[in-house]
């Protein structure tokens, strides 16, 4: 018997009642907000670690009981603290902290909504908290629904076209959060529990299966997979960055495939071939294809997000193969990603609020005014590439070889094709890299544009959020057994055999390599002196203007290829957007429906005298 | 000799010694072409003295440019580049290998473009801006061929040393996918990927000394340019012996047998003798060559020589394409060729046909 522990409430109840009133406070004690909001998150952040310190244990705090003439129905708000759960919750919550104080200087110069703002912020934190400790399936629903709910409320408190984003968010989540209800009910329909722990069901018949597939959907709009991400890059040009950085690039990642290995490794006995091949092909087409259009974006936010999409693609891909290595991959890369992706949306906050644009274009030469910014966001970028030594790559690594080991060992078509995954996701890789390449040319090297010479660094409380997850960055690649070691295998309760690709003596050798290096520098640097001149233009004298060449026209040739043009231009035009899609058919539909409606009064009657008689017809039995 | 002192010896020599092989190969590669071109070639310290020169010349810092990554750059090339060529040689001269260790060589074969890339980005020149450009597409386009190839093989490997071992850079040493159909594709197309990442004459795009003013390297100067010279020279010596182990069978490296000291003695002595006689005749600068060449063959380095003079030859006969052609040739062509050897090869796996 596991020991009750009230303390599992604390995390949930405390932000979702505070964050609840904070949405009614008047715009003037903005201050108020923000103090409760950082005090509040480092409350959470402290107990999620507590709870993950101890023991497993559990909570049930009785809402409704009716007494047994009534039936004697009785819910309970059942909480768990089970390894997987309790590990992403550490990590939540201290998004969630790191988020609320970079908030703090980001958030609110001169906009009115600075209340609701982080009054959401608070919600998604006691929301997500709900998720990841529920262990019933009606509540895990609602608290799924007030994240999506404060997810439109962030979005919301964007600037202009915000409005628009955060409907089409709401629209695809919510739709999503339907299927989701279904799934519930049918697992309840064919379980008779709403316990998530009671719950084991083959996915050998058509019910199963179909209650998986709602869920899956939940699950992968949740994360942003295709085909339904595209209210990712949507959000992502107009939500605040932190916003971006908070929820799509981190909460919503760790919650998207929390409900995965949920569904996967706990709810469904996943032993069908079709739905793990269904599950390769979602993931290595969500990674090849969105990292294709984000390589050709000319806005950082939208560039951004469609990486946050993309690396969805790994992880997705790392859980269907289904090895110990593979899945255990899949979910240190989700680990990962928010990490680096979160930091990433942090400095492109940062680059907006002090260069005034996320234009590509428009940008550039920011290193020297902006170095902690670069600095961090380069270590991201790299690390989102897959770079050894940093953290993306370890992830990678351990799904490639789940891949693989995956095609070595089990049968059925997944397995048969595993060469087709493994190319997408390692070609994906580089051209991850391609497109971090093209963000760092164009933000922070080359030449800095006309209008920007006042560019200063952002303040401390911005900057400490990047630079603890850039060194979160570099301490989960060099030491990669310690995060594993202490999350995922015991989350996922599996010590997959991972021999270590001696990340320890790549790191001296790169010391070694560096102090080489400085030897070299040195013999050069006292032989003679290093002098600064004038970039050479080839004897022309130009504006500086006129010699700063952006990245944004580096992968032209690619977006001009045969072939690949006219994708692009669909893509452009939105006829791969299921949103778009789904708004065509709804139009179609209500275009029938004017067309019937004309106003005619005699047509009504018509319509109502026909109608009379059919169900006449039909109640008397008359053929 | 005992394991320890062996040890300590690899890692003092290993180091130097790579550098040392690089640049006797860039020289190699000077004096093929030159040969190639009916012209007379450089010393065989040439490359040395080049780079010693550099070293001791003024470093030049463009006033745009972002000084940290322009300087650091080159450095975190040659070290990543270091890094690959003592892991292959551990696994050469050891065996000590672990699971996975050819994704993590796949991976840190891009650390040196990817310095070059930042390195030429951080200067500020426009001309260095487009050189970016080119060498990045240039590193989109030769990876897609490169994976397949890698795929090929690890398919090869699960069909002859077993699952398990296929990951392992030293299990795969000790297969020959090169003697097989999908094998051979692979090679060729590894072959013309390794040309694209050495920067060499077909795909010198980045560099394009006519057009872009050598591009990447354009604001490079002094020491800073010297250790481009070696991080070049050392991927001399680490690409084309990643080929050699992952295609060909990997390396046997080998001192003579007591018994053959002395044929290898004289062997050396014509080789010394050769190369006094170069400055007088033409023959001897060749015999020199060609001695020099036997006895790498010798010492179980034949492999590599092959390698690298196919690369030498492909060098010397083609001339520079442009971007778009090169995306499309390792996209389109090479790609294509490539997916129909990794049908192949899943084919000659499942009925275990071994020459497909």
């Amino acid at each position: 018997m596991v020991e009750a522990n009230s303390l599992l409430l604390i995390p949930v109840l405390l932000p979702l009642a505070v964050g609840f009133g904070l949405l009614f406070l008047p715009a003037r004690l903005g201050m108020v907000s923000r103090m409760l909001t950082l005090i509040i998150s480092g409350v959470c952040f402290i107990l999620s670690v507590v709870i993950f310190t101890r023991e497993p244990s559990v909570y049930a705090w009785s809402i409704l009981r009716l007494p047994e003439q009534f039936g004697g129905f009785k819910l309970d708000l059942m909480l768990s603290a089970k390894p997987l759960g309790t590990f992403m919750l550490v990590f939540a919550m201290g998004f969630g902290l790191l988020i609320s104080l970079y908030s703090l200087r980001s958030v609110g110069r001169g906009t009115a909504r600075v209340n609701e703002y982080f009054g959401a912020l608070l919600l998604t934190i006691g929301g997500s908290a709900g998720i990841l400790l529920s262990n019933h399936l009606l509540f895990l629903l609602i608290f799924w629904e007030i994240v999506t709910v404060s997810l439109y409320l962030l979005i919301a408190t964007g600037g202009r076209n915000s409005n628009f984003a955060a409907t089409k968010s709401f629209a695809m989540i919510g739709a999503s959060d339907a299927a989701f209800m279904l799934g519930v009910f049918l697992v309840w329909g064919l379980s008779n529990t709403f316990t998530i722990s009671d719950v084991s069901l083959a996915t050998t018949s058509a019910m199963p299966i179909i209650a998986f597939l709602l869920l899956m959907t939940a699950a992968i709009t949740k994360a942003g997979a295709l085909p339904m991400h595209t209210w990712l890059p949507t959000s992502g040009e107009s939500a605040p960055a932190s916003v971006m950085a908070l929820l799509p690039a981190a909460i919503d990642k760790l919650l998207g495939i929390y409900l995965l290995i949920v569904i996967t490794q706990g709810i469904f006995d996943l032993n069908s071939a079709a739905l793990t091949t269904l599950l390769s092909v979602i993931g290595s087409a969500t990674v090849i294809i969105a990292v294709m259009i984000a390589m050709v974006q000319h806005n950082l936010k939208k560039l951004l997000s469609y990486h946050a999409v993309s690396q969805v693609g790994y992880m997705i891909l790392g859980i269907a193969t289904g090895t110990g290595v593979g899945i255990a991959g899949g979910v240190f890369h989700m680990l990962n990603n928010a990490i680096y992706k979160c930091c990433l949306f942090l400095c492109g906050g940062a680059v907006e609020q002090e260069a005034g644009t996320p234009e590509l274009d428009r940008l550039g030469g920011l290193g020297k005014r902006m170095p902690i910014t670069f600095a961090t966001c380069l270590i991201a970028a790299l690390s989102i590439s897959g770079i050894p030594p940093l953290n993306g790559f370890v992830s990678k690594w351990m799904i490639y070889q789940g891949v693989i080991q995956m095609g070595a060992e089990q049968g059925g078509a997944a397995a048969r094709l595993w060469p087709v995954w493994l190319t997408c996701a390692m070609f994906a890789s580089a051209l991850t890299l391609a497109s971090f390449v093209k963000l760092i040319h164009s933000v922070f090297l080359s030449r800095l544009p006309d209008g920007l010479e006042r560019v200063k660094e952002v303040s401390v409380l911005q900057t400490l959020p990047m630079v603890i997850l850039a060194a979160l960055c570099v301490f989960f690649g060099v030491f990669y057994h310690v995060p594993l070691k202490t999350f995922i295998y015991p989350a996922l309760g599996v010590e997959p055999a991972l021999s270590t690709w001696g990340s320890g003596v790549a790191t001296i050798l790169i010391v070694v390599g560096i102090g080489l290096g400085i030897l070299i520098w040195t013999i050069g640097r006292f032989s003679k002196n290093v002098r600064v001149v004038p970039t050479w233009n080839c004897g022309e004298i130009q504006p500086s203007e006129a010699m700063r060449i952006p990245g944004t026209h580096f992968y032209k040739t690619v977006s001009q290829m045969g072939g690949l043009k006219q994708l692009y231009e669909g893509q452009e035009k939105g006829y791969f957007d299921s949103y778009q899609q789904g708004g065509r058919c709804a139009l179609v539909l209500t275009a029938f429906l004017r067309w019937l409606h004309s106003g005619v009064l005699p047509m009504y009657l018509t319509w109502v005298t026909l109608g009379l008689l059919i169900v006449l017809f039909v109640v008397c039995g008359i053929w | 000799m005992s394991e320890q002192l062996m040890n300590i010896l690899f890692w003092v020599l290993v180091v130097p010694g790579t550098v040392v092989l690089g640049l006797v190969a860039s020289w190699i590669v000077r004096k093929v072409s030159a040969l190639v071109q009916w012209r007379v070639g450089p010393p065989l310290l040439q490359p040395a003295y080049d780079v010693m020169k550099l070293m001791g010349k003024e470093i030049l810092v463009p006033q745009e440019a972002q000084r940290i990554v322009f300087l650091a750059a080159p450095l975190v090339g040659l070290v990543g580049v270091l890094l690959l060529s003592i892991m292959l040689w551990r696994i050469t001269l050891s065996q000590t290998a672990f699971m996975g260790d050819i994704i993590v060589a796949i991976y840190l074969m891009v650390l040196p473009s990817l310095a070059l890339i930042l390195g030429s980005s951080g200067s500020g020149s426009p001309h260095a801006a487009v050189g970016t450009g080119r060498e990045m597409k240039l590193v989109m386009a030769y990876e897609l061929p490169l994976i397949l190839a890698f795929v090929v093989v690890i398919i090869k490997a699960a069909g002859s040393v077993g699952p398990g071992g296929q990951l392992s850079l030293a299990a795969i040493a000790q297969q020959t996918p090169a003697l097989s159909l999908s094998g051979m594709l692979a090679f060729l197309a590894a072959l013309l990927c390794v040309q694209a990442k050495l920067g060499f004459v077909p795909f010198d795009i980045a560099e394009a000394e006519t057009e872009l003013g050598s591009g990447v390297l354009m604001e490079y100067s002094g020491a800073l340019l010297a250790v481009w010279k070696l991080m070049q020279a050392v991927m001399l010596v680490a690409l084309p012996l990643f080929l050699g182990m992952v295609f060909l069978g990997g390396f046997h490296a080998t001192l003579p047998a007591p018994g053959h000291v002395p044929f290898f003695a004289a062997a050396l002595l014509v080789l010394a003798g050769a190369r006094l006689l170069a400055n007088r005749s033409k023959l001897m600068d060749v015999l020199s060559l060609l001695v020099f060449i036997g006895l790498c063959i010798w010492v179980g380095l034949g492999k590599y020589v092959l390698i690298v003079v196919l690369l030498i030859l492909i060098k010397n006969t083609n001339p520079r394409v442009r971007i778009d052609q090169a995306m499309r040739f390792f996209w389109v062509y090479c790609g294509g060729a490539l997916a129909a050897a990794v049908v192949l090869a899943s084919i000659g796996y499942w009925w275990d046909i071994r020459w497909l």
